[in-house]
């Protein structure tokens, strides 16, 4: 019996066994080496600080972090205006117009990444469409468009966090009750009042949860700007793998330092938002 | 309640915006010259170059393996280790989506440097690219796979007809493996599709750990870049269509399954 029993234990956890490896060799052992190797000396052995003291004192990287942050607020930003509204719009409409929104909604967030970058060149690059036709009719603000800056790198993101943002909003709009713009209405109130004293709190929570999505997206996003200007544009991502792959000299002690001050502004997001609505939460108690 | 007057507006500025860039690749990619306002004569000449270009066909083939791999040995992966932790090891689940929830929020990038610089200079099957490819890909999809899995599972009450088919005589082993994977696995294809498609739109991690030594589409796309505007927005245009067709094969499937849990 005893044996039996044994034995039925050793065959049933071997099933285990292909999901502990996979998740042992490619998640948790790279990323806790990567946070150990940072606090290495460069090709040596010794425990040190020094990259990451580097990191926050050195021009160069302090940009590449300004630059990453700017470009991720500022898109995730414009992306939950534009989503809100997007949103809104679309539970509002007939169930028609609604599928064929999602339809290209769904379609639009797969064009990222290296095509997207690309149209944008088409575009807006230095010989691109619409600054061809800016320059022809004099409209300055297009011919002088510059794409290939933290401005026009902004531009181009707020594209793909339009989709994902619209879509990620969809569920939280279908939970506002009819009933509640009519109490509203029946008190007398405006829809602006509305808005303002019940729909957006009660939207707050899954606009925060958007936000910290947003942001965490537009911070990792690599190939769009890799595609634009290569290694050349001072951002958090590319920084980072510059010092493993390509033609400079390779960092791996350093790049990992980076890499965890990244992973630190991931988590940095997912916290403030969490606790902004844990405020939020007590606020309307 | 009555319709407001400005929701059809918004809706169609917004697609008309996410539309555009698709629209204008396509009509730059079928176009002799555009140097002016308006484009110069038609031309398909860039799709027949790169489809009579076997570098691009091999990268498609290549890209094609590398999309399904992944997914198959993930989805087994997770199916095994479901397996155990709903019949044998329930305490075991909590760790289980901490461990599906890390890639969500590590992403491409950090997870990409951490297996190519622990794994670049180390032994045999490890250092292989396409093994470390695979690998990190898993991790990738794993949320998605394990999400799905986990949906269909609680959509099925999987643990009820476990016991059910038990009273009826059935092992667990049995009953898990001839009733459970099969009941699920038309609700899990949306998931496996949807991992598909973001492998295949994948550039990180291909740039990264594939880069010289595994060229998929996305590396061909990237090159062309350099070599001519039209061929790659003709390459654009010919990705586009397939990860479209990759989304309507997830709507379709989407669609049944959606009537069957109103049923």
């Amino acid at each position: 019996m005893n044996f039996l029993s044994r034995k039925k234990i050793g065959t049933y956890l071997l099933a285990l066994i292909p999901f502990v490896l996979l998740t042992l060799f490619f998640e948790i052992i790279p990323l806790v080496m990567t946070i150990l190797r940072s606090f290495m000396v460069e090709g040596g052995t010794g425990i040190t600080l020094d990259h990451y003291v580097a990191i926050f004192t050195k021009p160069l990287y302090q940009q590449a972090i300004v630059n990453s942050l700017i470009i991720s607020i500022a898109s995730a930003c414009v992306g939950i205006v534009i989503g809100f509204f997007g949103a809104k719009a679309g539970n509002s409409t007939d169930s028609k117009t609604k599928t064929w929104f999602m339809t290209i909604l769904n379609m639009t967030s797969n064009f990222a990444g290296v095509p997207l970058a690309f149209s944008y060149m088409i575009m807006f690059g230095s010989t691109g469409v619409f600054v061809i036709i800016g320059s022809k009719l004099g409209i300055d603000a297009l011919a002088h468009f510059d794409l290939y800056t933290v401005t026009g790198l902004a531009f181009i993101y707020i594209y793909f966090q339009i989709p994902l943002a619209t879509l990620l909003l969809f569920p939280a709009f279908e939970g506002i009750r009819k009933e509640w713009i009519d109490s509203v209405k029946l008190l007398g109130g405006s829809m602006w009042e509305f808005w303002k004293s019940v729909g957006i709190p009660v939207l707050t929570p899954a606009i925060l949860g958007t936000m910290s999505v947003l942001f965490a997206n537009a911070l990792a996003a690599y190939a769009t700007a890799y595609a634009l200007l290569q290694n050349n544009f001072s951002l958090l991502p590319i920084r980072i793998t510059e010092q493993f792959v390509g033609d400079i000299v390779q960092r791996p002690a350093f790049g990992s330092a980076l890499a965890v001050v990244m992973m630190l502004l991931m988590v940095l997001a997912v916290l403030l938002q969490n606790y902004m609505v844990k405020k939020q939460g007590g606020r309307n108690q | 309640m009555t319709e407001k007057p400005n929701s059809k507006p918004i809706i169609l500025l917004i697609c008309f915006y996410l539309i555009l860039p698709i629209l204008m690749t396509f009509i730059y990619s079928i176009c002799m010259e555009w140097r002016d306002i308006l484009p110069h004569g038609l031309t398909f000449r860039y799709y027949i170059e790169i489809f009579t270009d076997m570098e691009f066909l091999i990268a498609i083939v290549r890209t094609i393996i590398i999309s399904v791999v992944p997914v198959v040995i993930c989805t087994v992966t997770v199916l095994l280790a479901m397996y155990v932790i709903l019949l044998y090891l329930p305490g075991l689940d909590k760790y289980m989506q901490i461990l599906t929830m890390i890639p969500y929020s590590i992403q491409g990038v950090i997870l990409s440097i951490g297996v190519l610089s622990l794994y670049a200079n180390a032994p045999m099957p490890l250092s292989n690219r396409f093994v470390m490819l695979t690998g990190t890909y898993c991790i990738i999809i794993l949320p998605y796979i394990y999400r799905g899995i986990k949906n269909c599972m609680t959509t099925i009450n999987a643990k009820n007809l476990i016991e059910s088919a038990q009273i009826l005589g059935a092992s667990k082993a049995y009953a898990f493996f001839s009733i459970i994977i099969p009941n699920i696995l038309s609700g899990i294809k949306v998931s496996l599709m949807l991992s598909m498609a973001i492998i295949f739109g994948d550039f990180v991690v291909v740039n990264i750990i594939g880069g010289n030594y595994y060229q998929t589409v996305q590396i061909y796309l990237y090159r062309a870049l350099f070599r001519s505007g039209q061929l790659s927005s003709a390459i654009i245009v010919v990705l586009f269509l397939i990860t479209m067709a990759l989304s309507a094969g997830v709507y379709a499937y989407k669609k049944p399954h959606h009537d069957q849990e109103e049923i």
